[in-house]
């Protein structure tokens, strides 16, 4: 039989099952928390950081990712203090810097406040959310892809460097990939990469109701588990 | 080989070897780190070996290859006993004459003797050297004592005592009390309390438990656990061995790194030699208390340090944290619970089960207890490692122990914490050295690391460069880490080459409390700290970088130009001789002229001029 906890999310009351996680139990609840390399049914290893919380515990705070606490009773998180959104503005804004022409990415940025990009584009394509690696050595279990390196060199690629045969073509990889949604005018150029910002208007809502999730477009292609 | 089976038998054992050793007149100790073996030590005892055997002394002479004796810039040393003679610098050209005039007609070789730096004077007894005089060594005092690879060594002067008492009598609650009591907090950096640690893993429920020594140290200039380890692994193990049987383990790793081949030569040795003396196996000293220990290899990533990606290394996985939401006391090593300790965490239990966790306690300040040994290492005269109590003040380690500026020029600032930590300004040399009073001035304990820096030393240079160093070290796994840190490296990189805004230090402050509050591990909390410690230390450097483009230590090469004084100048040529550029010209004794557009700013003309009539600036 299931067991279920009762936590405080933003000061509303949920009830969850043991053992989930505290994204998935907002999510539940219709209380959108951010997220990027969270993808239901996957393993969680909190690496892009947007999803982070404020875990209130003895008067003191810790900031952690949602995506990997679990619920317990009792708890209390909150999802929209100042800080957290000023810490989820800056993750995103790196994000967005390093791959201006995913789309899914642009709109994170500016679901999470991005403005203005202070720092010069890279254009590097990947963030290393890691959705390819986990869906392609969990799901499949083929082991095709993985991350090689580490720091600046840290990148996804088949073993050797060579696709290898017991890759079984799924194309889960591509579909899984920030990046296969592309900014609605295209790819940019290099050298010209910007901040699209031309959905916000769609997303103003999140201004004033911060954290209700507002069934936004980017979930619908990109696996958000509120449309999964 | 005869096996230890009781606590009798360890007695007896050592009575035997104390009773052995009697008839030995004198020891020469050798040191055989790696420090010293890097300066040809381990030619110069093959070389006294010989003389000694030549001159039939070796029933009288006993010489010994230890570890690290911690005053590495004066290597290869050599301390004769019993008169505690000191000699540096030996080679072994000299081993004749130590052994013909020294050993035999007690002669004292003047040329051998370390020159104090600071008086000038000659000293003949290591005792007297005002560097290891200031110390207070508790563990690398033994070092001199044991040979590394002598487990006989180890336990004539006492070693596995510890041991057999606990295992004779004293339950595990009691020894994570005495712990506890102590006050001994983690040494690796984070200063966690170790009496607690064990007691929540002797907690946790189940019966597979693990104990780790975390010996992957990796910061710049960092090297004490491996001459501790190197030096003396019995200790170590010995103070695995009480963990375990407090929090129940029966499966011990010493987590070392590759590029210590030494260290896990020596560690698998000491392991060897106690499976043949059935001091790790079953039943240890005939008690139910079974062990054994493995060494596992590290492949030399810093990140490899924190205990997450360390377990995860050791379990054959990518070296990689794991968010710790679960604490790895409960679920650690194959999410089992698992006490990992630092090298000189563990080298420091045996002593406080054998004298008491009061005498512990009795050093250092209110929060931090024992004595910590650092890595002393920069700009100053005597370098090498130096152990002193808690709570003693960055003047006496630098000043005191350290002998001051090697350079003549004035000490600016010491950088404590390896590559996490902070730089301290000379103004903030009064605190004393404690967890809680460098986290409070913005640095850190961290493993142990200091490094001196004098005038010549650009603080945002050195910014730059611990980011360089965490950015390659990074694991890669979270976007804080990989991204923030690389661009706060971006934004310091265009200061130092003068490309700075005054935008630029706010957004370095948002960007470190962004890296600090919102990285996975502990390696990306505290890789801001170079930064914020600079900004806040020296933020007129960071100004005068930005708005006067100029950096006022001469070592950010963009912001410089080589100018030559005219007074100074005799006009010598050794300059014109010396660049590689061929950048300056002249005539004999007239004043020279850098060309600065051939210039590359390589310093070399600095160096060479006699006169310091080169600046740069």
């Amino acid at each position: 039989m299931l067991q279920y906890v009762t936590l405080t999310i933003d000061g509303s009351r949920v009830r969850a099952a043991k053992g989930t996680s505290v994204l998935d139990a907002a999510i539940e609840y219709g209380i959108c928390i951010p997220h990027l390399c969270h993808v239901p049914s996957l393993s969680d290893i909190g690496a892009c950081r947007l999803c982070i919380v404020e875990h209130v515990r003895n008067g003191s705070s810790n900031v952690t990712t949602s995506c990997t606490l679990r619920v317990q009773e009792g708890m209390v998180i909150r999802t929209n203090t100042e800080k957290i959104v000023k810490l989820r503005r800056n993750i995103a804004e790196l994000l967005v810097a390093e791959a201006p022409n995913s789309r899914a990415v642009q709109d994170i940025a500016v679901r999470c406040g991005v403005k203005e990009v202070r720092y010069p584009f890279r254009n590097n394509n990947c963030i290393q959310c890691g959705r390819c690696v986990r869906y392609c050595n969990q799901y499949w279990r083929a082991n095709v892809l993985g991350f090689i390196g580490r720091g600046k060199d840290r990148h996804v690629d088949y073993p050797l460097g060579t696709r290898p045969d017991f890759c079984k073509n799924c194309g889960a990889c591509t579909l899984y990939c920030p990046m296969s949604v592309t900014p609605c005018e295209g790819p940019m150029k290099r050298g010209e990469e910007h901040l699209c910002g031309k959905c916000e208007s769609q997303l103003s809502m999140s201004a004033s109701l911060p954290g209700a999730c507002v069934r936004c477009d980017l979930g619908k292609g990109f696996q958000c588990a509120r449309h999964a | 080989m005869v096996k230890i089976k009781n606590p009798r038998d360890l007695e007896s054992l050592r009575v035997k070897i104390q009773r052995e050793r009697k008839k030995i007149h004198s020891t020469i100790i050798m040191c055989g780190g790696t420090g010293c073996q890097a300066s040809q030590s381990l030619a110069v005892i093959d070389a006294v070996k010989n003389q000694i055997a030549r001159q039939g002394l070796q029933k009288n002479v006993h010489v010994r290859a230890t570890g690290c004796h911690g005053f590495c810039e004066q290597g290869p040393i050599m301390v004769i006993e019993p008169e505690n003679l000191f000699y540096c610098h030996v080679s072994a050209k000299d081993a004749q004459e130590i052994v013909s005039k020294t050993l035999l007609k007690g002669e004292i070789i003047e040329r051998l003797l370390y020159v104090d730096p600071v008086t000038g004077k000659k000293i003949r007894t290591e005792a007297e050297i005002p560097f290891y005089k200031n110390q207070d060594r508790q563990l690398l005092a033994c070092s001199k004592l044991v040979d590394p690879k002598s487990i006989d060594d180890y336990i004539a002067i006492g070693g596995y005592e510890a041991l057999a008492q606990t295992l004779m009598g004293i339950t595990p609650e009691e020894v994570i009390e005495e712990v506890r009591a102590s006050g001994l907090r983690g040494r690796g950096g984070g200063g966690f309390p170790t009496g607690r640690k064990w007691f929540e893993c002797w907690e946790a429920p189940g019966d597979e438990k693990y104990v780790i020594c975390n010996a992957d140290e990796g910061d710049p200039g960092a090297y004490m656990d491996r001459c501790l380890l190197e030096a003396n692994p019995h200790l170590v193990i010995e103070g695995m061995m009480i963990g375990a049987w407090a929090v129940g383990a029966r499966q011990g790793y010493i987590y070392v790194r590759h590029e210590y081949p030494l260290a896990v030569r020596h560690a698998r040795y000491a392991i060897h030699q106690m499976r043949e003396y059935g001091l790790l196996g079953d039943n240890i000293l005939g008690s139910s208390f079974s062990f054994d220990i493995e060494v596992a290899r590290g492949g030399g990533a810093f990140v490899c340090g924190e205990s997450t990606a360390l377990m995860a290394s050791i379990e054959g996985k990518v070296g990689e944290p794991r968010p710790k939401d679960i604490h790895t006391v409960k679920e650690g090593l194959w999410d089992k619970p698992t006490v990992l300790n630092n090298v000189e965490t563990w080298a420091n239990v045996p002593s406080i089960m054998l004298k008491g966790s009061k005498w512990f306690a009795s050093k250092g300040t209110k929060g931090s207890k024992g004595t910590k040994i650092f890595a002393l290492t920069g700009q100053v005269r005597n370098t090498g490692l130096v152990e002193v109590a808690m709570g003693t003040t960055l003047n006496e380690i630098v000043f005191t122990i350290g002998g001051g500026s090697k350079t003549g020029k004035a000490v600016k600032a010491a950088q404590t914490g390896g590559p996490s930590g902070g730089c301290l300004p000379v103004s903030k040399f009064d605190l004393p050295v404690d967890f809680d009073a460098l986290t409070k001035a913005g640095s850190m304990m961290g493993s142990g690391g200091m490094v001196v820096m004098d005038e010549g030393t650009c603080m945002v240079d050195v910014a730059k460069y611990f980011l360089t160093f965490l950015q390659d070290e990074s694991c890669g796994k979270c976007v804080p880490c990989r991204l923030g840190v690389d661009r706060m490296l971006e934004i310091v990189t265009d200061i130092t080459e003068g490309n700075g805004r005054p935008e630029h230090v706010g957004l370095l402050e948002e960007l470190a409390e962004t890296v600090r509050e919102g990285s996975l591990c502990a390696l990306g909390k505290t890789a801001p700290n170079p930064v914020l410690s600079t900004l806040h230390y020296f933020f007129d450097e960071y100004v005068a970088h930005i708005e006067k483009k100029r950096c006022p230590a001469g070592v950010c090469k963009s912001l410089i130009s080589y100018t030559i004084d005219p007074e100074k100048c005799e006009g010598c040529g050794i300059c014109i001789r010396a660049c590689p550029h061929n950048a300056v010209k002249g005539e004999k004794k007239k004043t020279h002229i850098i060309n600065l557009l051939e210039c590359r700013k390589c310093g070399i003309c600095i160096a060479e001029c006699k006169f310091d009539a080169i600046m740069a600036g």
